[in-house]
């Protein structure tokens, strides 16, 4: 039941909400349902050709022996990615945090740098370490030439999602620095004295109290970054192209299969089989984000 | 959430604004602990990842094309600012620039817009079912990526190629907005509600006018964060506008890198061309938008 209204007639308030209902259901939850709908037809990107349905067809495409080695690798690269970028961003962004948090002069500052990465945007971002691993001049190609080694980067098959991940986390390390760190001066200041008071070490602080009044900060920093990254595709894009196979994320194969990218050309690619992926996609991260939501919400509760 | 905690958490925003420089203007400071040697370690070695990349960039953006193959990485001795006239001629960068200006701030405000008008009355239970319309909220967090869908329905509406198109996809993604909202709006006192109806105050101008100036960190934040999402995309952008004219400034550098391969010099120039406006806005700007976001998130 509803709650007593204070502004009389309800009539404008249901006009504003159905609006903003309807627009949300049109362009967000209409889309996002018709991907099943369309996952179960051979809909292609050319408008106005008949488009016939066709079943579970799609699906076993996604398990046929053709298809299966290069899907299982592009699953296995994004949950290498998600799990690298959630644990390494999240660790290193508490650790600046705290380090900021630790009294020292021109915090400020350094908290707009690592911030930074998020304005300047992902073609900025990819330019610059393309720029840097660039593997004929770059300066990371001279210090692999120090030690007599050398690397394609990018181009090495072994070595391209390790810095993918790496560009990943330089780029959203500032908006994880910024949750923790409001996190952190919400805690009192006086539980710092108390605990010092009884001799705990700056290591026995972080973990007996900061990392403890932190736990709804890190839940929501943990879960916005495992939906983000197991679903992120826009720095692999950039840095490595839609087809390359060392990086190949699921996200990226979506977008690769919905429209060409270089492989078929882009108007007979079969968007069907693009939403069967995105369904496939889907079902993973909604099995690992309730997982982990759970997990850390019992978490929370144990603190 | 209760409302002492967001009172508590507004504050500690606030604070996070000063610098703490008064602190340091207190005399006869604590001498530097062991742990505070380790932090400006550790953040010297950050801010060496993070600035070296931009400092190498404008060292790269002041080599003509020959000085950059007999020297790529030292420091550059001709200071050519060619590269700079060149990418500015050949890259059309101010119309990119203006085009994500333009995609990011309609659509960042009119998705904040939607979040706030679904979020209130949910969050007070002036609607039947509230419950259920807050699952809607974070069932709308976990949608699946609908690229092929989007683009069938833009085309279908014959707004394939349009930037309204392309603006009103992009305000759909709602993302954590109605949940971050109905969230604060908790902290504010329902009596308010009703001593404003009272005084004569309708439920529009009361929500778009008295509400806001309350609950600014929360909208603030559902606006960068929406902000980020729309400036920073490639991919909806690439499917959606295919004329190049209408390419916000992520797709057009990155045309802009397709062309000049290796010509790293102008790269280089380009890439400063379009992050110099960025940097400035964010220097003024960043105490709002890195307050902002650390006010209101929150799971």
């Amino acid at each position: 039941m509803s709650e007593f209204f204070p502004f009389g007639r309800r009539a404008s308030m249901r006009t504003t909400f159905s609006i903003g209902v309807v627009f949300v259901i049109v362009f967000a939850l209409v889309p996002a349902v018709s991907v099943l709908v369309l996952s179960f037809t051979d809909i292609r990107s050319i408008p106005y050709i008949p488009v016939n349905w066709i079943g579970f067809d799609n699906y076993v495409t996604f398990f046929s022996a053709a298809k299966l080695g290069y899907n299982i690798q592009a699953l296995l690269n994004t949950l290498v990615f998600a799990l690298a970028v959630t644990i390494f961003q999240n660790g290193i962004a508490l650790l600046i945090a705290v380090a900021l948090n630790s009294k020292i002069k021109g915090r400020t500052f350094y908290r707009a740098v690592v911030f930074m990465p998020t304005v300047l945007g992902v073609t900025v971002i990819g330019l610059i370490w393309s720029l840097i691993f660039n593997p004929s001049a770059g300066p990371a190609a001279s210090i692999w030439k120090l030690f007599g080694a050398n690397s394609a980067f990018f181009g090495d098959q072994h070595l391209a999602l390790p810095l993918v991940i790496f560009v990943q986390i330089w780029s959203g390390l500032g908006l994880a620095v910024v949750i923790f760190l409001a996190g952190i001066q919400a805690i009192p200041e006086d539980l710092y004295e108390v605990a010092s008071i009884d001799g705990a070490s700056a290591w026995q602080r972080l973990r007996l109290v900061t990392i403890p009044l932190l736990a709804p900060s890190i839940t929501a920093n943990v879960l916005l970054c495992i939906v983000g990254s197991l679903q992120s595709y826009q720095i692999a894009y950039v840095l490595t192209g839609p087809n390359n196979p060392a990086t190949q994320l699921l996200s990226l194969a979506i977008f690769s299969q919905t429209f060409g990218g270089g492989n078929a050309s882009g108007s007979s690619a079969s968007q069907g089989y693009a939403a069967a992926i995105s369904m496939i996609q889907f079902v993973i991260v909604g099995i690992i984000s309730l997982a982990v939501l759970v997990y850390l919400r019992k978490r929370e509760a144990r603190m | 959430m209760t409302a002492i905690e967001n009172q508590r958490r507004a504050v500690s925003v606030r604070s996070t604004g000063d610098t703490g420089s008064t602190r340091n203007k207190r005399r006869g400071r604590p001498p530097v602990t062991v742990g505070q040697v380790i932090s400006y370690i550790f953040i010297a070695i950050v801010m060496v990842l993070y600035l070296f990349p931009l400092v190498f960039l404008v060292n790269t953006a002041l080599k003509s094309n020959p000085e950059f193959f007999s020297n790529p990485v030292g420091i550059t001795r001709t200071f050519d600012i060619g590269n700079f006239g060149v990418a500015w001629q050949k890259g059309n960068f101010a119309a990119y620039v203006l085009n994500s200006v333009l995609y990011t701030a309609v659509a960042a405000t009119l998705s904040t817009v939607v979040s706030l008008v679904l979020a209130f009355p949910v969050s007070r239970g002036y609607l039947k079912h509230s419950r259920l319309w807050y699952g809607m909220f974070v069932v709308l967090l976990f949608l699946p990526n609908a690229l092929m869908t989007q683009f069938q329905l833009l085309l279908r509406l014959g707004l394939y190629d349009t930037q309204l198109g392309y603006i009103l996809i992009m305000a759909s993604g709602l993302g954590v907005g109605p949940l971050i909202i109905s969230g604060y709006v908790k902290s504010v006192p329902k009596e308010l509600d009703e001593a404003a109806a009272l005084d004569g105050v309708g439920y529009w101008r009361f929500l778009f006018t008295f509400l806001p100036s309350l609950i600014k960190p929360v909208l603030a934040t559902t606006f960068i964060l929406q902000a980020i999402g729309v400036w920073n995309d490639i991919i909806l952008a690439t499917i959606m506008l295919p004329d190049p004219a209408k390419s916000p400034v992520t797709l057009g550098l990155f045309a802009f890198q397709g062309t000049y391969t290796s010509q790293w010099g102008l790269l280089s120039a380009a890439t400063i061309i379009v992050a110099t406006p960025l940097v400035i806005a964010y220097i003024f700007l960043q105490r709002y938008l890195v307050g902002g976001v650390g006010g209101a998130v929150k799971g």
